[in-house]
Parts: C-alpha cells; structure tokens; sequence
C-alpha cells in the first residue's frame, strides 16, 4: 500500500520539478535582448489584427449546448455501434429511444429559434 | 428475471419520464396557443398521477426481506449485471412521496406561472424531471448512481430556482445555489472516491461487507469520505452549516418553486443519506455518524429557528423555519433504535415527520401563493387581517402552523413525538431537550404569522378571493395535516413498514 503511493509522490515530485527546473534554469542562462518583434505577440506567424481581449457574444453558449446533444449521442452510440453484432433487439429498442429523447431536445431548441442568428 | 420483468420494475419512473417529454412536446406545439397552453399544468399533474398509478402496480413485487429486488446496469446483455437501484420499502415510500408532492406544486403552480412568466411548459417538465431524479437518489443503491442522480436533481433545481429570468432576486437565487451546489457536490464525489478507494466497490452492500471482512486496511479514510458525502447531502436538505444558499435561493425562486424545493431535495437527501449510512455503513454507527448527526442536528435546529425569528418575508421566514424542521428530522436518523424494542425506531419517525412536512409546508406555501397572487408580495404585513379578508386562507394557514409548531391534532404533533420519542429512547436525552427547546422558540415567529392574521388590521380589507383551484389544494392539505394526526394508524404502518429493511440491517 505504501509503495503504491511512494510511486504517485515521486511522480507529483517529478511534474512539478521538471517544468520548475527547465523554466528557472532557461530564465537564468538565457541572454535577455528584448527588440519589438520579439516581444509581440505570437498566434501564426502574421501579425495580430486589434486587440487580444476580443469579446465573444454570450449566445454561442446555446450553439455550445446544442452541440452537447450530439456530442453525448456519439459517445453512447459508438460502443453501441462497435458491439450491434452481439447485442439483443432489446439494445436497438434502447438506441432509438436514446436517440429520440435527444431529438426531442433538439427539435426544443430549433421551436425555441436557438438556431436562428439574431 | 426476465428483460419485461426487469423493465416492469422501473415503471413509476419510465412512465414519469414520458409524461415529461409529452409536456415538453404539447408545450412547442402549443407555443401560440394561450388557450390550450393553460391545460399544460393539467397534464403534468395527469402524468404524476399516471405515475402514482404505476407505483401502486409495483407496489407487490417490492423486495420485503433479503436484499431488495434490483435494477440492474447490463441486465439481458450477458456477463455481469451491476445493481445500480433497488425497489425496497423506502423506494416505494419515497416513490408516492414524490408524486404527492409534484400533484400538489402542480396544482397550485397554475396562476402564479401564469402571471409571472410566458414559458410555462418547461416550467413543468422541469419539474417533473425534478421529481424524477428524487424517485432515482432515493432508490438508488449504488455509489456511481447516487452521485447522477443527486446532480440531476441539483441541476433542475437551479434551472427551476432562476426560472423568473427578469427577476434579479430570481437570478441571484440560482447562481448562489449553483455555486454553492457546484461546491458541494464535487466535495462529496471526491468522498465517494475515497469509499471506492478504500473499498473497491460502489455498491453499498459490497462496501458494508468489504468493511466487515477485514480486507480494508485504511479505515480511517471511512470518518472523512462519509464528512464529506454529509456535506454533499447536507446541502441538498440544507442542515447547517451547508445551508447558507436557501434563504436566498427560497426568496427569490418562484413560489411554487420554494414549495418544491423546500419538501422535494430535502426527502431526497434524507432517503440517500439514510440508505448511504445504514446500508453501507452500519458498523460506524456508535463510533461515527451517531454523534456527527446529533450535533449537526442540534446546530441545524437551533440556527435554523434563532435567525428565522428576525425575518419580515414571509418566504424567508419558511426557509430558515424548513432548516430547522429538517434539524428535527436528522434527530430520528442520529437517534436510531432497534425495532425489537420500542415502536419509534427514529427511522419511522424521520418518514413520518417528511409525510407530515409535506402537507404541512405545501399547504403553508399554497396559502402564501394564494396571497402573492392578488397582493403581489409575500411579506407578514401582507397577512394583515386575513381573517376577514379571506376566514378560509387564515384558518388552513392556522392548521399548518400548529403543525409547523408541533401542536396536536396535528400531524406535525406526531412527527415530533416519534423522532423526539427515538432520542429519548436511545438515551439521547440532550437532542430531545434540545429539540423541544428549540419548538417552544418557532413558537415565537409561527405566531407572529398568527397574530397579523387574527388581529392585524389591513389597509385594505378588500376580500382575497383564491382560485377554486387553489381552495381545493388548501383544503386537502389541511384535511390531511388534520387526518394524519387524528387517525393515524395506517401511516405509522406506513412509515414503519417502509424502513423494515433498512433498520434489520444494524
């Protein structure tokens, strides 16, 4: 029991060491000659357009959440899927009532014009 | 057992889910249609019934000894079936517990819905939905499906809690209750972890027998994973001192929302706790649980009503008064004792005071609902003279808050006498004056109510006429806040058969 967990404190002891180290000793060695390139921002290689603190409009968190509905259905249906030979017909029952509930909540969100950009 | 057999069993709960998505479907059908739209409320009180119906056909098959008749994950697939709910007494209990409680929100949300919001449909889907997930914790038997089911619960309640989206207090309400939900259910995951951690089994009974077997070498990883399931629960009942959430949450969640919440997550939360403690672990008891539970109820009872008596809001003054009933409750599951000796084995006592509560806070928060919707706000002003605004609302408000109190005939007379009648019996004498102490201070405030209504003189005396509707819901209340006292034979039997199982296990 006790090495179990020596193992899971030497692992703590060596993530937080290595980026510690690797980080503080580059910092240390390192020439500093700041010049404007260099201390601009890096996204792609071409230059940034306005400001980094753009804000996002709040409604994609519905574009977000409907997307959680198909998300959720192809983590449920794929070991289903990888399986159908073995299974019953109780399980292809199981799957399309999986599959309308989630409908059910998709077709909700179009009714309500969560899909519609306003 | 067969697969139809199988599925049978999880009828109530099949049947409730559908009538959810039906709600959810006639709502977007309806969407323009005022007219029809009001019928909504009317068939999520037919689904609850419908669910009722199947409860009652299940009702048979529930396991009576032995380990209870379960539901499994992996049933009819081959290889290993892992028990996740059980259909025990307690499950069937809770099971019409629910039900009660959607009918009656359902039937008295109808006007205030209307008045405040345009979507109604989700309104009671959600609702429903909630109702589900109570039927699913307090059945559940399995660590994994606790845990879902609690969430479930949670996350419809804060739906529910910031419904009024225009409403700042509303808002407010349910971010403070997400937040602090949020808190408390991931400190109780990371308790269940370590019951896995220290067990290797998130079935209750496995972890019981794990215990008892002597393969379990950290033992005393047990008193923190189960601080911090009680924290998770605690929230959920709202004990002190994880109940900084609900008056806020209470005051600014829809009324009949309040009314929910304040019966609804409580049962949940006592029906996973007891099961969590007795069937997993029952060998703790002396050590442990018994002394935790009799502290946080004596902190819970006495805060709960200390600050109640300073409040002005009426919906305030019923949350901080609902976390010192649950304080009372907590009182027959810290003071259990064995069946064998005595008829109040604080179990019974702990379901008998949620029956009698649920009557008596719904009928209690239909009457405040009567009275926000013609005057618009729930303060104890507003209760002003009610006597001769509205003789019927004041007498039913009379009747639940001498229940409240704890004054025969009422039911909450009995609740009382059995989980005070539990400490006295296993000697917890302390919890027993603690409690009584603590009624005779709610006196206090519950007559504060009484007295505006009986003498209080309004500034108009114009009469409040409530909904027929909202007649009927008060009136059945009060009859059977008044019934549970005056005969109360069956429901004792009802209580004290629904926990057999449950109370052999210590």
């Amino acid at each position: 029991m006790l090495s179990d967990f020596t193992f899971v404190g030497i692992l703590v002891l060596i993530a937080v060491l290595l980026p510690v180290v690797g980080l503080g000793l580059s910092w240390l060695i390192r020439p500093k000659k700041p010049n404007p390139v260099k201390q601009s921002t890096y996204e792609c290689g071409i230059e940034t357009i306005g400001d980094t603190w753009v804000q996002f409009r709040a409604q994609y968190y519905i574009y977000a959440l409907v997307f959680v509905v198909f998300d959720i259905e192809a983590v449920f249906l794929l070991p289903w899927a990888v399986a159908y030979d073995q299974l019953p017909l109780y399980a292809l029952t199981e799957a399309v009532i999986f599959v309308l509930i989630l409908a059910l909540a998709l077709v909700y969100a179009w009714r309500k014009g969560a899909l519609r950009w306003s | 057992m067969t697969l139809n057999q199988f599925l049978l069993l999880l009828l109530p709960e099949i049947v409730l889910t559908a009538a959810a998505c039906v709600v959810f479907l006639l709502d977007m059908v309806w969407r323009r249609d005022e007219a029809r739209g009001r019928w909504l409320p009317w068939f999520a009180v037919l689904g609850a019934v419908l669910t009722a119906a199947a409860t009652v056909v299940v009702w048979p098959m529930a396991g009576t000894d032995g380990r209870p008749l379960a539901f499994a994950v992996g049933q009819g697939f081959g290889g290993d079936a892992i028990p996740m709910m059980a259909l025990d007494g307690l499950a069937i209990f809770f099971k019409l517990f629910t039900v009660l409680v959607l009918i009656i929100v359902g039937l008295s949300a109808g006007e205030y819905i209307q008045k405040h919001t345009p979507f109604r449909g989700e309104f009671y889907a959600l609702m429903l939905l909630a109702g589900l997930s109570i039927m699913l914790a307090s059945a559940a038997t399995n660590l994994v499906m606790i845990y879902l089911s609690i969430e479930f619960l949670s996350i419809t309640s804060y739906v529910l809690t910031g419904y009024l989206r225009d409403d700042p207090r509303s808002t407010e309400g349910a971010i403070k209750y997400f937040i602090y939900g949020a808190g408390a259910s991931a400190v109780m995951l990371y308790g269940f972890s370590l019951l896995y951690g220290a067990t290797g089994t998130t079935d209750l009974a496995a972890i019981a027998t794990a215990l008892a077997g002597g393969s379990v070498t950290v033992h005393w990883l047990i008193l923190p994973a189960m601080l911090m399931a009680l924290a998770g629960l605690g929230f959920k009942i709202a004990l002190v001192p994880f109940h900084q959430w609900s008056p806020d949450a209470y005051e600014g969640a829809p009324t009949p929302v309040t009314a929910f919440l304040s019966v609804g997550p409580k049962a949940a939360g006592f029906a996973v706790l007891a099961r969590l403690l007795l069937t997993a672990l029952p060998a703790f008891r002396a050590d442990y649980w018994a002394g935790v539970l009799a502290g946080v109820a004596i902190v819970t009872m006495s805060l709960g009503n200390l600050v109640a008596l300073w409040q002005s809001n009426v919906k305030r003054l019923l949350a901080y008064s609902s976390i010192a009933q649950a304080g009372y409750m907590l009182i027959g599951l810290a003071a259990l004792a064995p069946q064998a000796e005595s008829w109040t084995t604080g179990l019974n006592g702990l379901l008998l005071y949620l029956f009698a509560y649920l009557f008596t806070n719904l009928g209690a928060f239909a009457v405040v609902i009567a009275i926000e919707n013609r005057t618009g706000s729930a303060n104890i002003s507003d209760f002003a003279g009610l006597i001769r605004r509205s003789p019927f609302l004041a007498v039913a408000m009379l009747i639940f808050l001498l229940s409240l109190i704890g004054i025969p005939p009422t039911a909450g007379f009995l609740g009382k006498l059995f989980v005070f009648g539990a400490a006295v019996q296993s000697r917890m004498i302390l919890l027993a004056v603690v409690g009584i102490v603590n009624s005779v201070v709610s006196v206090y405030y519950y007559y504060a109510i009484m007295s505006q209504m009986f003498f209080g003189k309004a500034e108009d005396e114009e009469p409040i006429g409530a909904a027929p509707i909202m007649r009927l819901v008060v009136g059945i209340n009060a009859v059977m806040v008044l019934a549970i006292a005056l005969y109360a034979e069956p429901f004792i039997r009802l209580a004290t058969d629904s926990v057999q199982m449950l109370a052999a296990s210590f």
